[in-house]
């Protein structure tokens, strides 16, 4: 099994999703993995063999595993100035920048490798990509949103953040300019962070359903995490103890399963 | 009347003046205006265009035109000038005709432009404060205009309407003076979860839920009151930059959104739509916004604008270049992100942060749930201070000053705050360090609070305040107070000004914090225990002053005595510095010729 997280924006909710649906495979008895091919983030965190994104660790830890670097193999820590540092496999490897930037070909090479191992490793392998897979201006260095669907055929599922509003146009507007080839992949949809009645909804859903072919998994409510969300924009939330952690998940998915998330279309997307 | 002649003789004699920067009351209306005739030789034209009959006090019908900019314009005053100098005296009939042949050749309907944002916190109102400030540069008459705003930063116009703060800022960014109800005749405060007060015409109209909003309010008063905002405004200023509210692409309500598509086609306005770079994703926001909005209402976007860009501008152009091909809307701009301290619009704002400055006084506001005016506070950012909005009682150790700001719902957010512990946490440091409430912060601070009706919220027979003063408030019908105030601190004399917003009524029984000068007399107001430090007042704005600030930081130990900038003056600097920042990235005259007007 496998499936891609993608997110209309940063933090529309991807880091919190993955960990959610790892939590629900592995509750259901199926062996899984978190995986973000590359990752921009300040914050880190030390496995067994070196350092991966925050996120990465604690989708390990809803997945019922210890963190390994193959879950994130890219880790690009910003060093300000421009520069930033690139971690290759968990170890710092070099300074990249805008004069000497990443080798594209060779991220995405060691990323397919590490995503190939996990694969043969768990039954499951739950993706996230990173920011929104629809920048154009940078298609050509996407690593872990359509690189990722490229090189390894993953379906994926679009993440929309309702709370700011436009969340029609945001999925819409992500799936249209997804290259035209890669688009089958885009399977289905989650409207994430709603509040309020939630059958004010359906006509867009289904707007959206019929321009794009993308089936509404649901309908997420906003909830306030206690644990830190692995973009840099907010930075306010403390480390929590793990059981707090794993709790809040099956909170989620409780909640989830109750609004009628449609868990079996996404285990259908996944097995394809 | 003849009085008025006479004044209107002086003036013609005295000739042509320009703007007149020794007058205490400059401008009346706009910076740049023409005062020439500060008495309006065409008074009473009786044009509705311009004015309005109104009933005086004694009930007497008389003609009121106190909003009308037309002879402010210095082309229309060389006009009357050139034709009124050659008869002084000349008859009534005669200067009908002047006014009919000025009207024809300088009154036209100004016009419409709107920002639209592919998302709330897109950045629109920051955009229309700089396009305002640029056209007003150019010399043109221009206002904002939000037709539905939904916000608890709300401000009190000239004559005592409602309005939201963030288009009393688009004001100034604009040159003006006042602003009037026009400028945002729907106004939504949210009161619980799912209802709104909506004040209309700048006063409380009534309260709805989601559904009944939509589906009675939208298609019968609210789209009427939006046509006659347009107009109102469209007849007196050159242009007016309008602002869309949320997405314009929610396709669930499209049909009853008249804050977006609806607005621009009752004005016949062209519209930007601005995109917020922060986050990612900005190019499918803009491709699917503009593609989800039905085909006639999309030929009115003109022009798309990508807002915010963190690093080098230029790396989005190869993005903005495909998306101008696959739309055929030009991106008229990609403008950094802009470093100015502007008075934010709504909570949104707090979803990055909630500490604000890096200064040594320790300034801890209690964040309500449901907290309004939180504006108030923006002032004390130009002093040395650091200003915490804070949720739980941890927050408030180490606190040189405690706010209690405004509330929409004054006694459900207080009993929140005994449950959170806040409550107890302020109540140990009384006396210790200067606690002040503003307006539902204020009430707060009294021993009881009624609302036996549940004219607020829901009915609450009695409940105990935080006892810091022996006052009583009690909501006792719905009548709201509404005005701008000005007046002198009690014990130091010094300037004071602000405006109140409320409906529960306060028995004062304290020394009063302010004298509040009314009609040639003076109103105390508010509640002062000076050698407890604790401070009460129904002022928003209170810290506008310098005077003010003064006051209040004389009772932190050690801390600096106010710095003495000038908030206006902050702000105005701030709005500057940001139309700088527009006009350098974005293609203004492209942006003259979606607006159309003549560069």
């Amino acid at each position: 099994m496998k499936v891609l997280f993608l997110g209309t924006s940063s933090g529309a909710g991807k880091t919190t999703i993955v960990a959610m649906y790892c939590r629900y495979l592995s509750r259901n008895g199926i062996s899984v993995a978190p995986f973000k091919a590359s990752n921009l983030s300040f914050r880190s965190c030390r496995t067994d063999n070196g350092e991966i994104g925050i996120g990465q660790a604690f989708q390990a830890l809803a997945s019922g595993i210890r963190p390994e670097v193959d879950m994130n193999p890219i880790l690009l820590k910003p060093l300000g100035d421009g520069k930033i540092q690139l971690l290759l496999k968990g170890v710092p490897d070099r300074i990249i920048s805008n004069k000497d930037p990443l080798d594209i070909q060779m991220a995405t090479t060691e990323a397919c490798k590490a995503f190939d191992r996990l694969s043969v490793k768990y039954e499951a392998v739950v993706c996230e990509g990173s920011g929104s897979p629809a920048e154009i201006n940078l298609r050509d260095r996407d690593i872990a949103n359509i690189g990722m669907m490229r090189e390894r055929n993953i379906p994926a599922v679009l993440i929309g953040d309702i709370e700011r509003g436009g969340v029609f146009a945001a999925l819409y507007g992500t799936w249209k300019l997804i290259p035209e080839n890669q688009r089958g992949l885009l399977k289905g949809f989650i409207i994430n962070r709603f509040r309020g009645d939630l059958t004010i909804l359906d006509s867009g859903i289904t707007r959206i359903e019929e321009l794009t072919d993308m089936k509404c998994l649901g309908i997420l409510p906003y909830v306030n995490l206690s644990f830190p969300e692995e973009d840099s924009l907010s930075n306010r939330h403390k480390l929590e103890s793990d059981e707090k952690y794993i709790k809040n998940l099956d909170s989620m998915i409780d909640k989830a399963e109750r609004s009628g998330f449609d868990f079996r279309t996404l285990e259908k997307i996944a097995k394809e | 009347m003849n009085c008025i002649k006479k004044k209107v003789k002086e003036e013609i004699e005295r000739g042509c003046i320009g703007s007149n920067l020794n007058c205490p009351y400059y401008p009346s209306h706009f910076f740049g205006q023409d005062c020439t005739f500060c008495y309006c030789p065409f008074y009473p034209c009786e044009d509705t265009t311009f004015g309005k009959f109104i009933n005086s006090k004694r009930g007497k019908k008389i003609w009121d035109c106190s909003d009308c900019l037309f002879i402010h314009r210095s082309e229309v005053v060389k006009f009357v000038m050139d034709h009124l100098r050659a008869g002084i005296d000349c008859d009534d009939d005669k200067v009908k005709e002047i006014f009919q042949e000025a009207k024809k050749r300088f009154w036209r309907r100004g016009k419409a432009f709107m920002v639209l944002g592919a998302t709330s916190d897109a950045g629109k109102s920051v955009t229309v404060a700089a396009i305002c400030r640029i056209l007003h540069r150019k010399g043109l008459i221009v206002s904002p205009f939000k037709s539905q705003n939904m916000s608890l930063n709300s401000m009190v116009t000239r004559t005592g309407s409602e309005i939201a703060m963030i288009q009393t800022l688009q004001a100034q960014a604009a040159g003006l003076k006042n602003t009037d109800f026009h400028m945002n005749p729907i106004l939504m405060k949210p009161k619980g979860d799912t209802v709104s007060e909506v004040i209309v015409d700048g006063e409380h109209f009534a309260d709805y839920d989601v559904t009944a909003y939509y589906n009675e309010f939208v298609p019968g008063p609210g789209k009427d009151t939006v046509k006659r905002s347009v107009d109102f405004l469209l007849g007196r200023y050159d242009v007016v930059v309008m602002e869309g509210a949320g997405s314009p692409a929610e396709i669930n309500i499209y049909d009853c959104d008249i804050a977006n598509m609806k607005a621009a086609e009752i004005a016949n306005a062209n519209c930007i739509l601005v995109v917020n770079a922060e986050w990612g994703g900005s190019f499918a926001y803009a491709l699917g916004t503009v593609e989800l909005i039905p085909e006639n209402d999309r030929k009115r976007i003109k022009g798309i604008v990508i807002n915010n860009v963190r690093g080098d501008p230029e790396k989005m152009r190869s993005g903005a270049n495909e998306i101008e091909k696959i739309l055929g809307i030009p991106v008229i701009g990609i403008i950094p992100h802009v470093d100015v301290k502007l008075p934010s619009e709504d909570s949104e704002s707090f979803r990055n942060s909630r500490i604000v400055g890096d200064g040594s006084v320790r300034i801890v506001v209690v964040k309500f749930p449901r907290i309004s005016n939180f504006t108030d506070l923006d002032p004390l950012s130009l002093e040395d201070a650091t200003i915490v909005f804070a949720e739980c009682p941890e927050e408030f150790e180490g606190a040189d000053v405690i706010v209690l700001p405004g509330t929409k719902n004054t006694i459900s957010d207080l009993e929140w705050m005994k449950n959170s512990g806040i409550a107890s946490k302020i109540i140990s440091m009384k006396g210790k360090v200067p606690i002040i409430g503003i307006c539902g912060g204020y009430q707060m601070m009294g021993s009881t609070l009624l609302d036996p009706n549940g004219i607020e919220e829901k009915i609450f027979t009695k409940v105990d305040g935080l006892g810091f003063f022996d006052n009583i408030t009690t909501w006792k019908d719905g009548n709201k107070c509404v005005r701008r105030d000005r007046g002198t601190i009690v014990t130091t004399g010094g300037l004071i000004t602000g405006y109140e917003i409320h409906s529960g009524v306060t028995e004062v029984n304290e020394k009063p914090l302010f004298n509040i000068e009314k009609l040639g007399k003076n109103d105390p107001e508010g509640s002062v225990r000076e050698n407890e430090m604790l401070f009460g007042t129904y002022l928003h704005g209170v810290f506008e002053t310098v005077d003010s600030r003064r006051y209040f930081l004389s009772f932190v130990k050690g801390a600096k005595i106010g710095r003495g900038v000038d908030y206006f003056q902050f702000v105005d600097e701030s709005l500057d510095k940001l139309a700088d920042a527009f006009e350098k990235s974005l293609d203004v005259d492209k942006m003259m010729d979606i607006i159309g007007v003549l560069r």
